[in-house]
């Protein structure tokens, strides 16, 4: 009959904790399985215009906002 | 040609290498032909677990190196002669492993074997990568508990990104094993249940394995809890050896705890 003060149970604790932990881990670590291909094709068409030494694209998490961060670094012997 | 499986989990301490010393074992009572190879490098124990510790002359790094054969590095279980074992170096780096390597050693045990399962040390770093590498499968190993259950996603997901069947366009098949279920616990909602692993994980079960003091007398003596008929953990690992065989064997309910009760009930009968 106290059943309803009772706090949550700790397993459904634990499942919600791991949930947003793991969702946060999987896009931290993962990004995109297509980042290494669009990084090339970047590489690509920013060659046509100027000489490129690298091309660094990285998923971040703000909130509820995602975004690309690109960083392209140019070559300046070209 | 058998087939390659890793024995993963990420974090170490959840029963990894007794969960291979196991499986390896009831697969060579289903009478597969099977060999199980300790990965750890540095850290040799699937050797204490099977009881060949003393039986150690050469290890797989020194089969991986050419300075012994497969043949001479080998070692048969006493217990069963389907059972096959292939230890750690115990002095050498795990900096000793290449991709070269490690893909000619399992090729090679592929030939002779049913099964061939890779023992992964803890960790997600090149010693874990170099055995997942060429697995065709992986067996993941959990405790229900959120350490455990956080970085084995972690070792999924370097499994997904680094396997060389999925670097080829294929894809590795992942089964849970959850090991050291407390019945009362999950019952009283004290322990995640395993519905709610899965779906965690996203990953499909191969079998559950309740907590069992047996597991640790059996590792005191060198003999796999599978030998122990009596074991709940070693009648867990007997089923889901036998669905590594093909065997069709009922998923058992051992989330609850009235089983034992039962039991014993249906003793008086007999």
């Amino acid at each position: 009959m106290f059943g309803f003060f009772k706090k949550k149970k700790s397993a459904s604790v634990a499942k919600d904790r791991l949930t947003i932990a793991i969702m946060s881990d999987r896009d931290r670590t993962n990004g995109y399985p297509f980042m290494d291909e669009m990084k090339a094709e970047i590489m690509e068409v920013v060659q046509k215009y100027v000489g490129v030494r690298g091309v660094e694209i990285r998923k971040e998490i703000d909130g509820d906002m995602e975004a690309l961060a690109i960083d392209v670094e140019l070559d300046k012997n070209r | 040609m058998g087939i390659v499986i890793a024995v993963i989990s990420g974090k170490g301490g959840v029963g990894k290498t007794t969960a291979t010393a196991n499986l390896g074992l009831g697969i060579a009572i289903n009478e597969k032909k099977c060999v199980v190879v300790d990965f750890d490098i540095g850290q040799r124990n699937l050797d204490m677990i099977l009881g060949l510790e003393n039986r150690v002359v050469y290890d797989m790094v020194q089969v991986m190196e050419g300075e012994a054969s497969l043949k001479q590095a080998l070692i048969k279980s006493k217990v069963n002669e389907n059972l096959h074992f292939l230890a750690a170096s115990q002095t050498r780096d795990k900096s000793v492993l290449d991709s070269d390597k490690v893909q000619k050693l399992v090729a090679e045990l592929k030939e002779e074997f049913d099964f061939v399962i890779l023992d992964a040390p803890a960790g997600i770093e090149s010693g874990y990568e170099h055995t997942i590498e060429f697995a065709d499968a992986a067996i993941v190993v959990v405790n229900p508990e959120v350490s455990s259950i956080r970085d084995a996603d972690r070792a999924i997901g370097i499994l997904d990104s680094k396997s060389f069947k999925v670097k080829n366009g294929e894809e590795v098949a992942k089964y849970l094993i959850i090991n050291r279920i407390v019945a009362d616990m999950v019952e009283s909602g004290e322990m995640l249940r395993s519905e709610d692993i899965l779906e965690i994980l996203n990953i499909k079960l191969l079998g559950k394995v309740p907590e069992d003091k047996g597991v640790i007398d059996a590792s005191n003596q060198g003999k796999p809890v599978v030998l122990d008929k009596k074991s709940i953990a070693g009648q867990a690992y007997m089923r889901i050896a036998g669905r590594l065989c093909g065997k069709k064997v009922d998923m058992k309910n051992i989330e609850v705890s009235d089983d034992g009760l039962f039991k014993k009930l249906a003793g008086i009968f007999k």
